[in-house]
């Protein structure tokens, strides 16, 4: 739920039920001070009659007035009448309907007679006015409601719009890019300070990246020197003079250690480089003519674990950087050689807009992590660097790569 | 052969040039920028090897002299550098190869004579081993005037093998020099002990001495025998 969404319906409950609660409080005090007036009015009739009665030592005629009824009865039950006031219906002559009453029964004795005494007086008037009352108050409360509902969505909307845009612009942040968080200009100050502290987080956040990524390009680059020369003084010590079999053996492990390093090194300054963008030799590449190449490349590779090679290549340009698109096609016809078990195949289908390598293998399907840095299955002797500089380099291009494991064949998809 | 090697990390240096050295070839020698603007400006060389980062200045600016004095020397770039713009514009500066540290110091060797070859022989472009001989343009290979018939491979090997005539060359480097360092996709290397057997067995039929020797398991050597 919205912020804004939330604070509107508390918002909105809590004036309902206020108003709700006043409204009734209205009505009932409106309603008490008015049915009270009434029998003040009752009380002054009743009076008046007393008095008639104490003067003239007659009943005053029964009055039927506008609004006010006073009818008498004698009281033969012997009774005491008692007095009450209480609410009944009251018939007006002239409207010919029946109203809202509030009625008055007392007794006089006249002549040792009593009577009972009923004074009668229309609500209509109070009815009405409280019904007025009633309707200005729903009013007030619905046009209240309405504007809150508006004044919510309008300008909460344009008042959190400066941090729905720095949200955006967080949800966009990309670390290797360079542009800078450039909030909207807001009076508000926590929006300020937001805006504030989102922008020293990226900056620092840059900052640290770039320090990590600038190291680990350095400790590559630095690493190289010595191994050039491990490797320059192997290949000097094999000339020195005899060896035996069992010393061959160990420099050649230095060397296939030595290589790997070299390997390891060579990958990490090239994903350094895709990520920097700094390889820029972006041109049209026909890959019909440039996998062809490659499977010639990977001849004598393909036939050492005799694998059979099915390849339909269809005409297709893509615009790429040749070196990348070389390092790409290398990966992934390498990953096929090296993972598949001797005898197996390889399909290497071309179509314009997409390549597809799929292989036999000796493992079950590869775990989702396949792309990711250094992952690889227990078995491989590569870098585990491998697919993830192809899909660096697929992403540098938009391009899309997926794996897929079906009857038995690993499956990579590229997507141009 | 005179070739002038422009490094500044000194224990590369010295195994270069005791890999170049002999079979009358001369090294000398230069470590920094402004030792090696004297060395270029002083004497005439086949073939300069040049690091891009020396103390005291940027490589290519050694290129450019080069190229400014209108001199003939073949220039090989010697990197650590991997980057594709400096391979580019060294490329473009004129030089003849580039070359990205670390190397097999036989790839560098094969390169500088092809360098040379290049640079030396515009026209026909022989070379040969006894009695073997071979025509660069036509990339025929004749022992004593026959003619063999050598697959790609076998015949960019043969050319590998006499290059570092005298050397052991790993199979590592030898794989490196066929298929790419690109191309990391085997673990061991002995699916080259096809190719040169092949090789050895071609050039053996046809006549000649078998030269080629597998040394110590590591690698292979060719050299009279």
């Amino acid at each position: 739920m919205k912020l804004a969404q939330r604070y509107n319906r508390a918002n909105l409950i809590t004036s309902f039920i206020i108003l709700t609660i006043t409204g009734v409080i209205y009505y009932i005090a409106i309603h008490f001070i008015l049915t009270g007036k009434l029998d003040k009015d009752l009380v002054i009739e009743e009076k008046e009659i007393e008095a008639y009665v104490n003067n003239y030592g007659k009943l005053p005629s029964p009055g039927d007035f506008l609004h006010q009824k006073v009818t008498y009865q004698k009281n033969t039950s012997g009774k005491i009448i008692e007095r009450n006031f209480f609410y009944d219906d009251f018939y007006n002559e002239s409207e010919k309907e029946n109203e809202p009453g509030r009625s008055l029964i007392t007794s006089v004795d006249l002549n040792g007679q009593n009577y009972q005494v009923t004074i009668s007086k229309s609500r209509v008037e109070s009815e009405d006015l409280i019904q007025l009352i009633f309707m200005i108050t729903l009013a007030v409360t619905i046009l209240l409601l309405v504007s809150l509902l508006l004044i919510n969505r309008f300008v909460l909307q344009r008042i959190w719009s400066p941090f729905y845009s720095t949200l955006g612009m967080m949800k966009a942040f990309n670390i290797a890019q360079k542009e800078e968080i450039k909030p909207q200009v807001t009076k508000i100050d926590e929006f300020n300070e937001l805006n504030d502290s989102a922008n020293a987080m990226a900056t620092r956040v840059r900052k640290d990246y770039r320090e990590l990524k600038s190291f680990t390009d350095n400790a590559s680059h630095e690493m190289m020197t010595p191994l050039a020369i491990i490797n320059s003084k192997l290949d000097s010590l094999l000339q020195t003079g005899t060896f035996s079999v069992a010393q061959g053996s160990i420099i050649e492990d230095i060397y296939t250690a030595i290589g790997k390093l070299i390997k390891l090194n060579q990958s990490l300054l090239l994903l350094a480089k895709i990520e920097n963008n700094l390889i820029s030799d972006v041109q049209n590449i026909d890959m019909q003519q440039l996998v062809g190449d490659k499977v010639l490349q990977f001849q004598e590779l393909f036939e050492k674990d005799g694998l059979t090679l099915n390849q339909e290549l269809q005409p297709f340009e893509v615009k790429m950087s040749k070196y990348l698109a070389d390092i790409l096609l290398n990966n992934l016809f390498a990953n096929a050689i090296r993972h598949n078990h001797s005898g197996g195949n390889i399909d290497i289908i071309l179509q314009a807009g997409s390549l597809t390598i799929s292989n036999t293998g000796k493992s079950e399907e590869l775990d989702n992590q396949l792309f990711e840095r250094f992952s690889k299955s227990a078995s491989s002797e590569g870098t585990g660097l491998g697919l993830a500089i192809s899909k660096q380099i697929c992403a540098l291009y938009g391009f899309i790569i997926s794996y897929q494991f079906q009857e038995n064949r690993h499956r990579f998809l590229i997507r141009f | 052969m005179k070739i002038l090697v422009i490094e500044d990390e000194e224990s590369l240096r010295e195994s270069i040039v005791s890999y170049l050295k002999g079979e009358g070839n001369i090294c000398e020698v230069a470590s920094t920028y402004w030792n090696a603007m004297e060395k270029i400006n002083l004497y005439s060389y086949d073939c300069i090897l040049l690091d891009l980062t020396l103390p005291g200045g940027d490589g290519l600016k050694i290129l450019s002299e080069v190229k400014k004095l209108n001199k003939q020397e073949g220039v090989l770039i010697i990197s650590a550098r991997h980057s594709l713009d400096d391979k580019l514009s060294g490329l473009e500066m004129g030089a003849d190869d580039y070359l990205v540290k670390p190397f097999h110091l036989s790839e560098l060797k094969a390169r500088i004579m092809a360098v040379i070859r290049r640079k030396n022989f515009s026209g026909s472009n022989l070379m040969s081993f006894n009695e073997i001989n071979i025509d660069l343009l036509a990339m025929e290979v004749r022992i004593k005037e026959k003619l063999i018939t050598l697959t790609k491979k076998e015949y960019d090997l043969l050319i590998y093998f006499i290059s570092n005539q005298g050397k052991v060359i790993t199979k590592n480097a030898i794989a490196e020099h066929l298929w790419g360092d690109e191309i990391d996709v085997s673990d061991d290397f002995d699916f080259i002990y096809t190719h040169i057997k092949n090789l050895r067995k071609k050039l053996v039929e046809a006549g000649a001495k078998d030269y080629i020797r597998s040394m110590y398991g590591v690698g292979y050597k060719l050299e009279n025998v």
